[in-house]
């Protein structure tokens, strides 16, 4: 019981200051007290640094895709089924959700283990001791790039695991471009299209604000920053894996 | 003027346990006191870095808790603060880092020539090479250098109230004995209210004009540097005692 109550605080105590980080660079952002420059820097290390990595998971999510797929249906149902296979499961699930966990690696854990260090060493406390909000400087400009960045890789993300899945049907089954893409128009809803890129913005709206509450949050030197970033990285896991829970029902109906 | 009215704070457990203290205008004011009894919890609830349970901090007069919501900014501006580490921003140049000391506002308003040759008076100041340091990156500094840019940082804006936390912790004797002149020599010049929180109690007791001590979360003497060394108190004794044998062979080993 005592735990169940310490929990629920926990939860609260987090909900509360999300909301409250929200609030202020929200405010930061109607003020026009946000660097448009720190803006463009955000967009570039989470965004181009990031294209690489998320590439190289679309490419790998594609071709295991196709090859999973033509394991299971070859032989049971017509081979162009597989083209709507791999282009439903990159669209709706892989695309959006590889490419966010992706990011929560990469991007989340940095920003998290960065604030987290400027927190433990003073920096913060140093923006507020020269009148200078911490919040406009460092959470507003990351939680923007995170919405303008993620549904872009999402999108390329899309782009090239539908690709590296039609390569590697075509090696493995035999099965061509034209057969897979009549298979991939038989299912297809342009609907899906607008579900995977909302996800997306929500997911790049979640992490940056997940990980910079998170790094404010910390305490307790180089110890507590190792701390502060393993939770970080599990707590944006877990919200992604539970928004991703909550779209079919909210907006595949 | 600094005011301390009845400053409570608690963490786990109390801090700070009604502090009332006065640190009078063009001051040089030092607060001892060992590990963990809230000095540099007090310095920071003057500029609301810490905000206490109960009590309040006036700066000349101005309330910095219960003012109108634009106190905390107001006293921001008047206020230098030096940190124990420095404190500067790792991702920027010792010239930008100087540079976020110019209040805001003013930075709008003045030609980028003018901040420019602010922040390089400021670097001079501290006796640092501005041609030499401007480019670099704080981890590109020795330690010594970091106090510095760090203290530059603080006057760069012209403050009439300049805090230091611990600003000698972790210099070797020659650094520390550098930044106590320095100090005192700021101090002076700018003609400047200025509270130091440090462990040296010799540095302490040739620059401050006065010195209080905290044990326990609540003030145990305040005086002048000559009542602390003649305080017949048990307490400050044994503090004065130990503090001057642990600098001493601080030293020691540092020479070593």
């Amino acid at each position: 019981m005592e735990s169940i109550g310490s929990t629920s605080r926990s939860v609260a105590e987090h909900a509360g200051q999300i909301g409250g980080l929200l609030g202020a660079s929200f405010l930061s952002l109607v003020r026009w007290k946000v660097s448009r420059k720190e803006i463009l820097n955000q967009v570039y290390v989470m965004g181009v640094q990031s294209v690489p990595i998320v590439l190289v998971t679309a490419v790998l999510a594609g071709i295991v895709t196709s090859q999973q797929g033509g394991y299971q249906f070859t032989g049971t149902i017509p081979l162009y089924v597989m083209g709507s296979i791999v282009v439903e499961s990159v669209v709706l699930e892989l695309g959006p959700v590889l490419t966010a966990v992706v990011l929560v690696g990469r991007v989340g854990a940095r920003i998290t283990a960065e604030l987290g260090t400027m927190k433990v060493s003073e920096q913060i406390d140093a923006f507020h001791s020269l009148g200078r909000d911490p919040i406009a400087i460092l959470a507003a400009p990351r939680i923007v790039a995170g919405v303008l960045v993620v549904p872009v890789l999402t999108a390329l993300a899309i782009l090239v695991g539908i690709y590296s899945g039609l390569v590697s049907a075509n090696l493995t089954l035999g099965l061509g471009a034209e057969s897979f893409f009549y298979g991939a128009r038989l299912y297809w809803h342009s609907w899906d299209l607008v579900y995977s890129l909302t996800k997306a913005l929500a997911f790049g709206f979640a992490i940056p604000l997940i990980s910079v509450h998170m790094g404010f949050r910390t305490q307790g030197g180089a110890a507590g920053v190792g701390r502060t970033t393993t939770a970080s990285v599990m707590f944006m896991t877990l919200t992604v894996l539970i928004l991703d829970a909550l779209f079919p029902p909210l907006l595949l109906q | 003027m600094i005011r301390y009215r009845q400053i409570h704070k608690a963490f786990e457990e109390p801090v700070l346990a009604g502090v009332d203290l006065v640190v009078h205008e063009g001051e040089m004011f030092g607060l001892f006191g060992p590990s963990g009894t809230g000095k540099s919890v007090l310095l920071k609830t003057t500029l609301g870095l810490i905000i206490p349970d109960r009590g309040d901090v006036l700066l000349n007069g101005e309330s910095v808790f219960h003012g109108d919501p634009g106190a905390l900014d107001r006293v921001r501006r008047k206020v230098g603060y030096v940190f124990q580490h420095a404190a500067l921003f790792d991702s920027l140049s010792v010239f930008e880092n100087v540079g976020m000391g110019l209040p805001e506002r003013e930075i709008r308003r003045m030609p980028r020539q003018e901040a420019a040759k602010r922040i390089w008076e400021a670097l001079e100041i501290v006796n640092l090479d501005p041609r030499l340091v401007l480019s670099k990156l704080p981890a590109e500094l020795s330690g010594g250098m970091k106090k510095r840019v760090g203290i530059a940082r603080a006057i760069v804006g012209r403050p009439d109230i300049l805090l230091w936390d611990e600003p000698t912790t972790g210099l070797d004797p020659v650094n520390t004995a550098a930044v106590e002149r320095l100090i005192s020599r700021l101090s002076r010049e700018l003609e400047v209210t200025s509270m130091i929180v440090t462990h040296d109690i010799e540095g302490g007791l040739l620059m401050c004009n006065r010195v209080a001590m905290l044990t326990a979360g609540q003030l145990r003497f305040c005086g002048t540097p000559d009542e602390f060394r003649a305080s017949q108190d048990p307490v400050v004794q044994s503090f004065a005692g130990r503090a001057g044998a642990e600098a001493a062979l601080d030293n020691q080993l540092n020479v070593v």
